[in-house]
């Protein structure tokens, strides 16, 4: 498997918070999602790949070179999509449209129209005319119809009805088979559960883990116990929260043994609340 | 790349009141009027596209296209440029339908005249020394580095008109309907021109220092 990105100790520091020396890589054809709560640092990071920070420190490679030596090569192979951005609200697409293909030297505008035929996208509309969905789906068919290799994904979910984020997580999966390589930061986990094939949590900076979805959700069960259980302030349980009918927290499967707790397995979502409770 | 770029600043940035400002070049065929006013408002027409460029996200989505971030600070200085190069030869225009049409001395500083077009590049370069390079320390912020520059513009505007009044070589060569001292205006038009070129550089130099330390958010 070809690996697409390669970042090394990124480091970008600011008055209270620090991106603290953060290294992953994404491998070709991959669904990889970038989770943390708000203000983890997930946007950080992506801006950083993106040139839009300069970081304090760190090695930046996207399919082995350089960002600071190829920013414009390696731009025109890369997708950003942001579900916070709308750019140039009061001109129609159209013009948008017109402007940014110029820029791309495989600009395929039979595949930009077929976008837009598949996301119902009209070009005589402006984006102030266009739902937060359809402005994903926008800035999607631009970066589909340069022919993108990498799409990255900020938050392309938050904010969207449920029907539209399924939509979405559709077509991800699509453009995965389709061999596209797509980094995916939400803090919707549910979203991830049924796209991703990798993982990315990243929590106060640090990250925390980077694997496969599966290894990552099999690392952990989810213990449901009372305050009368044995074991009930057992030092191997992590995250220990409050729930209707008692406790819950993680404990990290090579334990569950050591432990007399019913547990069972946990989803990203519960995963991700308890490991934030722990930190 | 630098092409593509300012076409994207023509269809996406340009602002409909910088049009009006350009037409403004006009105000030369007022009798008795401060012209050099009339180059501080294509200024204003600068600052409502750098307030529409913020408004729009237009750094964040022109940093996502594949070009260079320096390339960013460029175009919006070229286009800059560009607009008051136009102005520039508007105004050229301009002064010569005032000779045609009212051939009469301004009471309110530089006669329509060569040196005023002088005056123009000495303006536009003194906007570009104090705006831009404190505007792409930070993008987000266009109100302080614009009354900055603008009180600067308006100091040397006045100065003009005191100028015209007060020192002999400005009033007796320099403020005088053409084409009486033409060598005179020329040589003024041309050190204008060559402050203006100067500033220009200095000012890209700066704000793309300042830029490539930035960070878009």
């Amino acid at each position: 498997m070809n690996t697409i990105l390669d970042v090394t100790d990124l480091v970008k520091v600011y008055p209270g918070f620090t991106l603290d020396h953060v290294s992953f890589s994404l491998e070709e054809g991959k669904i990889t999602g970038f989770i943390g709560r708000n203000g983890a640092g997930k946007t950080t990071t992506l801006h950083s790949l993106l040139s839009l920070l300069t970081p304090d420190g760190g090695e930046i490679r996207f399919w082995g070179m350089d960002i600071r030596e190829h920013e414009q090569e390696i731009k025109q192979r890369i997708g950003f999509v942001s579900a916070g951005m709308s750019f140039y609200t009061k001109q129609k697409l159209r013009k948008i449209t017109a402007i940014t293909r110029s820029f791309y030297d495989n600009w395929d505008g039979a595949k930009y129209q077929s976008c837009l035929k598949v996301f119902s996208l009209d070009e005589n509309k402006t984006p102030e005319m266009l739902s937060n969905g359809m402005k994903i789906k926008y800035m999607l068919a631009l970066a589909l119809s340069h022919n993108a290799d990498l799409l990255i994904l900020d938050e392309p979910t938050s904010g969207l009805d449920p029907v539209s984020r399924e939509e979405l997580t559709e077509i991800f999966l699509q453009l995965s088979e389709e061999g596209k390589t797509i980094l995916f930061s939400t803090h919707i986990t549910s979203d991830l559960d049924k796209t991703a094939d990798n993982i990315l949590y990243i929590a106060g900076g640090k990250l925390r883990a980077a694997c496969s979805l599966k290894e990552f959700i099999a690392s952990y069960l989810l213990a449901e116990y009372t305050k009368d259980d044995a074991d009930a302030a057992s030092p191997l349980l992590i995250g220990v929260r409050r729930s209707k009918e008692g406790f819950t927290a993680l404990v990290r499967t090579e334990d569950a043994g050591k432990l007399s707790l019913p547990t069972r397995t946990a989803n990203l979502e519960e995963i991700m609340v308890h490991l934030e409770k722990e930190a | 790349m630098l092409g593509k770029l300012l076409k994207k600043e023509w269809a996406l940035c340009m602002h409909p009141a910088a049009w009006i400002m350009l037409g403004l070049s006009t105000l030369i065929l007022i009798p008795n009027y401060p012209y050099g006013v009339s180059f501080f408002y294509v200024m204003l027409g600068i600052f409502f596209i750098s307030m529409g460029a913020r408004e729009n996200h237009d750094v964040m989505f022109t940093m996502t296209l594949p070009i260079g971030k320096r390339e960013v600070v460029t175009a919006r200085i070229l286009f800059a440029v560009e607009l008051e190069l136009i102005s520039l030869l508007l105004s050229a225009c301009m002064i010569l339908l005032h000779g045609k049409l009212l051939n009469a001395p301004n009471g309110a500083g530089m006669d329509a005249n060569l040196a005023l077009l002088g005056e123009g590049f000495i303006l536009y370069g003194v906007f570009h020394l104090l705006f831009f390079p404190a505007h792409f320390r930070d993008v987000s912020r266009i109100g302080l580095p614009f009354v900055a520059a603008s009180i600067a513009v308006f100091v040397l505007i006045t100065l003009d008109v005191v100028l015209s009044y007060a020192l002999p070589f400005w009033r007796d060569v320099l403020d005088t309907p053409d084409p009486s001292n033409g060598k005179t205006k020329l040589v003024f038009l041309l050190v204008g021109a060559a402050f203006y070129a100067f500033s220009t550089l200095l000012s890209l130099h700066l704000s793309q220092k300042r830029f490539l330390k930035l960070d878009i958010r």
